[in-house]
């Protein structure tokens, strides 16, 4: 197990070091710069060069990447060029408030899609299965921008049952009932995106498992249906959910762009879409570093959770032995 | 088979939502029309009503309270030298006095609320410009302020290692003096008449900022650090959650002998306009500066928001390019008056208006805002919707029609060009589509081109790359001198001449139009100047647009203090007497 994870932590600082050096340069291939943005067109060239040379834009682009690589190895994920703010001190904050959202959105996600899916399995093609169809097709299709809108045109505007937009009320930080109202419609939305997956997964993860012989033979034996479905089958069915929600776990972190935008979330992903406006390299840089960091650990959860739902599964190369 | 049943069930849900939107478009649209007309009216008489009837002598103005402002995106810094985007002007009009005000016309004056005590005294040669300040200004800390500070703001300012956007409205000065702690003098090197409006600035702290090395004054705290940043407005700065909202409070300390009356103002930050928009209607924000015209109707709608429909000082053009290099046959399309008088009467500005601006916008026919004091009027040519005379002017100026493609044609060149704009832009997009259609009806083959803003300004309007450009210019100041537009002294890359436009008598014109002070003489050189650029064309003059502004119902103000859309930061005139309840 120690040996996997240094291996496998190894591996993850040579993919984060890749990922770096690729978007560092996709970020400065983009035509325009910060330049280009804070100053209005029709400036003059020497006011441009004087900016430039103020934020060290004038130095070639792999000067630029060793100067970054060397403040950020120094914990320094460096400043915003047109206000010189610490990166760190507008990423963190919405990194947490991404991580507020998506993980109310996802345990809502979990708690209605496990059961729904596990249900569905015992009784293929029922209503609820159907249903379950109609509303995966809805969460597959529907613009969660434009869901989001109409949420927000019955609840907010018309009915007034719920806040617009934002996280908390001016004035009310930290009122944990002021955070639900507000969660209400962004999770719905989220949650109507990932419900469509899970419910699938999870229904036909069990079918294949409910497939499987030594079912029959639990069956066979005149074991209880409940006993079937929840102690000997649902166990492994969860290996692959457990695959998908690791893989999902990046998405929970680079946040929902456009339904952070729709209702005014202050995450990491509505910061991702206005620093891109502004060509903020650094923070841009910073927003892709976490989420990957995120992207790996992920990955790494996900190997690590097999282990504990599948005791067939080993990690490492040598784990051989204890049984 | 399963899959195939998969896919027409997917289709089915994307026609029924496509459908459903359809319908609901539909119905809103519909109800709009029938009911705009009332609607603006009643709008209208509402705001008047219930404001002068607050603001007479019978309703007192409300002490205190909370103002929720809204705009789509942060501020950058608070410190005057550096400030160049709308939100942190926006801030700094809360935050920060300026040395002089601008009255309603557009005139610069010293307001209650301006550090200058009286009209600056102009020398009888127009090169010496003397400032008096009033002696009890402070800071929020509670230092004076005085004539230091001024020449600190202005010297800095001037100081091309700062890196300030507002050098080149100080370009002209040859020396500033101190005459004593509260009389500045400016001396200027040629006579500049709008130079007045260059004192229309916000001081910076000098005691705050006179040791900070000029190369680090853009990364220094001040303007961006809440506790530490000084401030000499009627509102102190309390609180900025980045991304979120800034907020200010009154300044218990404020000098001016007028004080405001709004308690606490916030200013929101939201993820784009259409929110704004959503919040403004519910009631969560009292004002939003811009409207999106697409919004315009739905505001309409609701009787509680008082909408103000008058564009704001910016005016939208077609830029045709002088230069031949831009040209496969290496001579420029637009070379002859006549051809681009043709362009003129090809366009329907007036659809333009109705159908992409929905009636926020107003026809130009000269550089100068309709209604200033520089406008030419009826001077100007005006080049009413003809496609007649537009394809008789281009006939006489030696265009034939290709019978096979279609297009004009002159000497073997096809009248075809390309007209770029800002991708994203969904006003241009349109106004481009418009251009297209209408030129298309004369034999002109516009291809329209959109393209990312800051590579477009790199790549074409910087170098004066481009056959044909929409564009607008905002005008900062109600100065009409556009020299550094329209002279070839000002070709591109260092000049924004980016057409490449040469008129010798204009050239000549603009530069008289600055070098006397006398209003009355200046207001004869801007006329003939209009009179001239109106025929000759080197733009076509589109309109003066703008983003209505939008006003809730909690928010009061007497009439001479309400919004005045044709100012820079105009939707807040006077805000230091508005109040709410």
């Amino acid at each position: 197990m120690g040996e996997y994870l240094i291996r496998r932590t190894i591996q993850a600082i040579v993919t984060l070091f890749l990922v770096t050096v690729f978007t560092f340069a996709l970020i400065h291939l983009a035509p325009g710069g910060p330049t280009q943005v804070m100053i209005a067109p029709g400036v003059s060239p020497e006011a441009f060069e004087v900016q430039k040379r103020n934020l060290g834009l004038d130095q070639p682009v792999h000067i630029q990447y060793l100067q970054w690589m060397g403040r950020l190895l120094q914990g320094d994920l460096g400043t915003t060029f047109k206000n010189n703010l610490p990166v760190g001190d507008i990423l963190w904050p919405t990194v947490g408030n991404t991580l507020v959202l998506m993980i109310a959105a996802w345990l809502v996600t979990l708690i209605i899609a496990l059961p729904w899916g596990i249900y569905n399995s015992t009784k293929v093609y029922g209503i609820s299965d159907q249903f379950a169809s109609i509303v995966s097709y809805l969460g597959f299709a529907m613009p969660t921008f434009w869901f989001g809108i109409i949420l927000q045109q019955i609840f907010a505007m018309n009915l007034k049952w719920l806040p617009l937009s934002d996280m908390w009320t001016y004035g009310k930080q930290g009122d944990i009932g002021d955070l639900v109202m507000h969660l209400i419609m962004p999770v719905t939305v989220l949650s109507l995106g990932f419900l469509a997956s899970y419910v699938k997964y999870s229904r036909a993860s069990m079918l294949e498992v409910l497939d499987q012989d030594y079912i029959r033979t639990a069956r066979a034996k005149g074991v209880k249906e409940s006993r079937v479905v929840f102690r000997h089958a649902l166990r492994n069915a969860l290996i692959p959910i457990v695959t998908i929600l690791g893989l999902d776990l990046p998405i929970l972190v680079s946040g929902a762009a456009l339904t952070e935008s729709v209702f005014n979330w202050p995450g990491m992903g509505r910061l991702f879409v206005s620093m891109a406006n502004a060509r903020e390299y650094s923070v841009l840089m910073a927003i892709v570093l976490v989420t990957s960091v995120f992207v790996i650990l992920g990955n790494l959860l996900a190997d690590i959770l097999y282990a504990v739902v599948d005791p067939r599964v080993q990690l490492g190369r040598k784990g051989g032995g204890s049984k | 088979m399963r899959s195939t049943w998969k896919k027409s069930l997917l289709l089915l849900i994307c026609v029924l939502l496509v459908g459903g939107m359809l319908a609901a478009c539909a119905n809103k649209s519909d109800s709009n029309n029938s009911g705009s007309t009332n609607n603006s009216s009643t709008n209208n008489s509402s705001d008047t009503g219930g404001s002068s009837s607050s603001g007479g002598d019978s309703g007192d103005p409300v002490d205190g309270g909370t103002i929720t402002l809204a705009t789509f995106s942060d501020i950058v810094t608070v410190n005057p030298i550096f400030v160049n985007d709308t939100s942190s002007g926006d801030a700094v009009v809360f935050l920060m006095a300026k040395l002089y005000d601008l009255n309603r016309e557009g005139l610069v004056t010293a307001e209650p609320w301006s550090i200058a005590a009286e009209e600056p005294i102009i020398s009888d040669d127009g090169l010496t410009y003397t400032v008096k300040l009033k002696n009890y200004a402070k800071w929020s800390d509670g230092t004076p302020i005085t004539a230091d500070d001024i020449i600190f703001t202005v010297e800095t300012i001037m100081n091309e290692d700062t890196g300030s956007p507002l050098i080149a409205s100080f370009d002209k000065i040859e020396k500033i003096t101190k005459i004593d702690d509260y009389t500045v003098e400016f001396k200027l090197s040629d006579v500049y008449a709008p130079f007045i409006y260059s004192l229309t600035f916000e001081p910076a702290p000098a005691h705050v900022l006179k040791g900070v090395p000029v190369k680090e004054l853009q990364g220094h705290p001040y303007g961006k650090d809440v506790k530490t940043t000084v401030t000499s407005g009627p509102w102190v700065w309390k609180e900025w959650t980045q991304g979120q909202q800034l907020v200010f409070e009154r300044n218990p300390n404020y000098w001016g002998e007028v004080k405001p009356k709004i308690q606490t103002v916030v200013y929101k930050i939201y993820a784009d306009q259409n929110t704004e928009v959503q919040a403004l209607l519910r009631g969560d924000v009292d004002h939003v500066s811009a409207i999106p015209v697409t919004a315009n109707d739905a505001v309409k709608q609701d009787p509680n928001i008082t909408l103000i429909l008058e564009p704001g000082p910016q005016y939208e053009f077609m830029s045709f390019n002088f230069d031949g290099k831009n040209f496969p046959s290496g001579k420029s399309l637009f070379e002859s008056q006549k051809t681009r008088q043709a362009i003129a009467y090809a366009l329907d500005r007036e659809g333009m208006i109705e159908n992409v601006l929905k009636g926020t916008g107003i026809l130009m026919n000269s550089p100068f805002l309709p209604g200033t004091w520089a406008d030419p009027g009826d001077k100007a040519t005006h080049y009413e919707y003809n496609p007649e005379k537009a394809k008789q002017l281009l006939a006489e100026d030696g265009w034939v029609m290709n019978e096979k493609t279609g297009i004009l044609e002159k000497d073997g060149v096809p009248f075809s060009f390309e007209l770029q704009y800002n991708a994203g832009n969904s006003r241009r997009e349109q106004v481009s589509q418009v251009i297209q259609n209408n030129l298309a009806e004369v034999g002109i083959e516009v291809k329209t081109a959109g393209i990312d803003f800051s590579a477009w300004v790199e790549q074409n309007l910087n170098p004066g790359k481009y056959q044909a450009i929409l564009l607008a210019w905002s005008l900062g100041n109600p100065d009409p001198d556009a020299e550094s537009i329209f002279s070839s002294k000002y070709f591109p890359p260092d000049g924004q001449n980016m057409g490449w436009y040469v008129n010798k008598e204009l050239d000549k014109l603009w530069e008289e139009g600055y070098k006397v002070t006398d209003q009355a003489k200046r207001t004869e050189i801007y006329h003939k100047i209009g009179e001239i650029i109106s025929e000759d064309l080197p733009y076509v003059f589109l309109y003066r647009y703008g983003n209505a502004i939008g006003i809730g119902p909690r928010v009061h103000y007497a009439e001479e203090d309400a919004p005045e859309p044709s100012l820079a930061y105009g939707y807040f005139f006077h805000v230091i007497n508005w109040w709410v309840e």
